[in-house]
């Protein structure tokens, strides 16, 4: 009984870190354009819109931070492997995985810019300056959260992966996680303010993102803060629970049947999941969409 | 480095860069043979020297087999290149001396299979599909195999797989601690996968010029050395990781100042703090 609340703390733990590490994700993907907003942020100056918004694509999310967070576990568990104590290895190996994420983010940036030449694009040097730091800071806070979660569930729940393999893992769901869930609010609300709620992007429309605030233009920064309010917070839930359940559902059920137990409820959390997704998304559309048909949604 | 990057108008044609590092990348990948001849770990870093052959290569086949409009197809190659390569590496590095030449041979055969299945099965019918995806696997094997090289002295798979801990003041084998079982193989994939994608996804556009993408290409290895270099230092000994890590960051440093002068150079302006610049004709 003991082990098992033992167990359930350390789930609960697990969760908290996965949420601080699913917000931060979130915030630092959109300030970077990354995943899905960035096709519309690349389209812009080709259709005439010349921006000041911050364009670092190093690849989906969700690779990306399976490199981060495998490259931040990787460099930890070297460091572990040195004799040094786990919450340092942490840290260094962190810091060192978003050096060579920042350095990614420049030259992303750099190399996307240098090639819209033809349509007028200027490379705005503050911009990076100013932007790649922030997002090296999210950057920090998702993946220590993130090592620091693979490491507990290696040292305290007894997971059998390494961890650099864990971090893999664990940091392809947190990229998805982020994807699937804070982008949206981001990449198809914000940055198309001038159209009607739920109305997908039109032809007509491409790349005519936001570009100036309410005073002077936009910069990233100011998708940082709209995203630290919606989309990373939506995010940091969406993983937190992901990563919750999943430990949960071990911890609790494994010795039933032979992990068999862990397998059944799994499927089940799905089942209800699916559920609940599907009655909000209706209960949505039905309160706030100005459409019903469907297929308008997918332009 | 075997591989020369200046470029005219016209730039390299592909077939010349893909002699240089298919041959460059094999010839450093032996250098780290030295270390099993010499009985020293001094030659490490040749290994990370290879893998930047090959993501050179690697770059300018993403950026032909790309240019068949699979804009956001950029990553997934990269995926592939790698998820071939590794196996192929790994088969490779079970046969001792031979292991670059096995790596080359079972990469293509994989990436030949991964190549038919993408154009006749899942019918793609891209024309340079099959060849890419066999260079795009070859490249994937040598950059796996020369960043284990690295990180771990020697590309032979018995020693891959046996790393030492110190035990109550002992030192003892340990399949755990080793390059393969402690899972540093799969930081070495993500390493490769990321950087063998990200010069032509990071470049692309109506802009993108050749000596430019493959700078960055180069940018990318050096950069991926560093962290290899600095695992590294829990395999191997002191001084050679040193060396190894030396000469990542002087590479990396140079590579992304040269690429940061070429992106001043094709950009179309270069500005501190100043405003949207409108095009002329309005939006």
């Amino acid at each position: 009984m003991e082990e098992i609340v033992f167990g359930i703390g350390i789930t609960a733990l697990a969760g908290a870190l996965a949420t601080v590490a699913g917000a931060a994700e979130d915030t630092e993907s959109d300030i970077g354009s990354q995943g899905d907003p960035n096709s519309q942020v690349q389209l812009a100056p080709q259709m005439g819109y010349i921006h000041r918004i911050f364009n670092k694509a190093i690849a989906g999310e969700p690779p990306a931070y399976g490199l981060w967070v495998a490259l931040g576990a990787g460099l930890a568990w070297a460091f572990m492997a040195m004799h040094i104590n786990p919450i340092l290895a942490i840290v260094l190996g962190s810091a060192l995985a978003v050096f060579v994420q920042g350095v990614y983010a420049t030259t992303a940036y750099l190399g996307r810019t240098a090639s819209l030449a033809k349509f007028g694009q200027p490379v705005y040097i503050d911009i990076l300056k100013s932007m790649t730091t922030v997002t090296m800071a999210h950057a920090f806070i998702a993946i220590f959260a993130t090592v620091a979660m693979c490491h507990l569930m290696i040292s305290a729940l007894g997971h059998p992966f390494p961890l650099p393999l864990l971090g893999l893992v664990w940091g392809i769901a947190l990229g998805a996680a982020g994807s699937a869930t804070g982008n949206p609010f981001y990449g198809k609300e914000r940055q198309y303010q001038e159209q009607k709620f739920g109305a997908g992007v039109p032809i007509s429309a491409s790349g005519n993102i936001v570009r100036y605030a309410e005073a002077g233009q936009r910069n990233s920064l100011d998708n940082g803060f709209f995203s630290a309010k919606l989309g990373g917070p939506a995010s940091g839930v969406c993983f937190g629970l992901i990563v919750f359940f999943e430990l949960w559902r071990t911890v609790v059920f494994e010795p039933f049947a032979a992990g068999w137990g862990a397998v059944v409820i799994g499927v089940v959390v799905i089942l209800v999941f699916a559920v609940i997704d599907r009655y909000i998304e209706v209960w949505a559309r039905k309160t706030f969409g100005p459409y019903t048909v469907p297929e308008e949604a997918s332009s | 480095m075997s591989v020369k990057i200046e470029v005219g108008a016209g730039g390299i044609p592909h077939n010349q860069i893909l002699i240089y590092g298919l041959v460059g990348s094999i010839v450093l990948t032996y250098l780290t043979y030295l270390n099993t001849i010499t009985q020293t770990q001094y030659f490490a870093f040749f290994g990370g020297l290879a893998a930047v052959a090959a993501l050179i290569w690697g770059t300018d086949t993403i950026k032909h087999l790309c240019s068949y409009g699979l804009g956001t197809g950029v990553p997934s190659a990269g995926m592939i290149a790698l998820g071939s390569g590794v196996i192929a590496a790994l088969v490779g590095a079970t046969t001792g001396i031979f292991a670059p030449i096995v790596a080359v041979i079972v990469a293509a055969i994989i990436g030949a299979v991964a190549g038919v299945l993408a154009n006749h099965v899942v019918r793609m019918d891209i024309p340079v599909m099959i060849v890419s995806l066999i260079e795009l696997a070859i490249v994937g094997a040598m950059t796996v195999l020369g960043l284990a090289a690295m990180v771990g002295g020697t590309f032979n798979f018995t020693d891959l797989v046996t790393g030492t801990t110190t035990f109550l003041g002992f030192t003892i084998q340990s399949y755990e601690a080793s390059v393969i079982g402690g899972s540093i193989i799969a930081v070495i994939f993500m390493l490769a996968a990321i950087a063998i994608q990200h010069s032509f996804n990071a470049c692309l556009g109506p802009g993108e010029k050749q000596d430019r993408t493959l700078m960055l290409a180069a940018e990318c290895g050096f950069l991926s050395m560093i962290p290899v270099a600095i695992i590294s230092f829990a395999f191997i000994a002191f001084i050679p990781a040193i060396i190894s890590l030396v000469i990542s960051v002087v590479g990396w440093f140079y590579t992304y100042a040269q690429y940061i002068e070429l992106s001043k150079r094709d950009a179309y302006a270069w500005l501190d703090a100043k405003p949207i610049l409108e095009p002329k004709g309005g939006a």
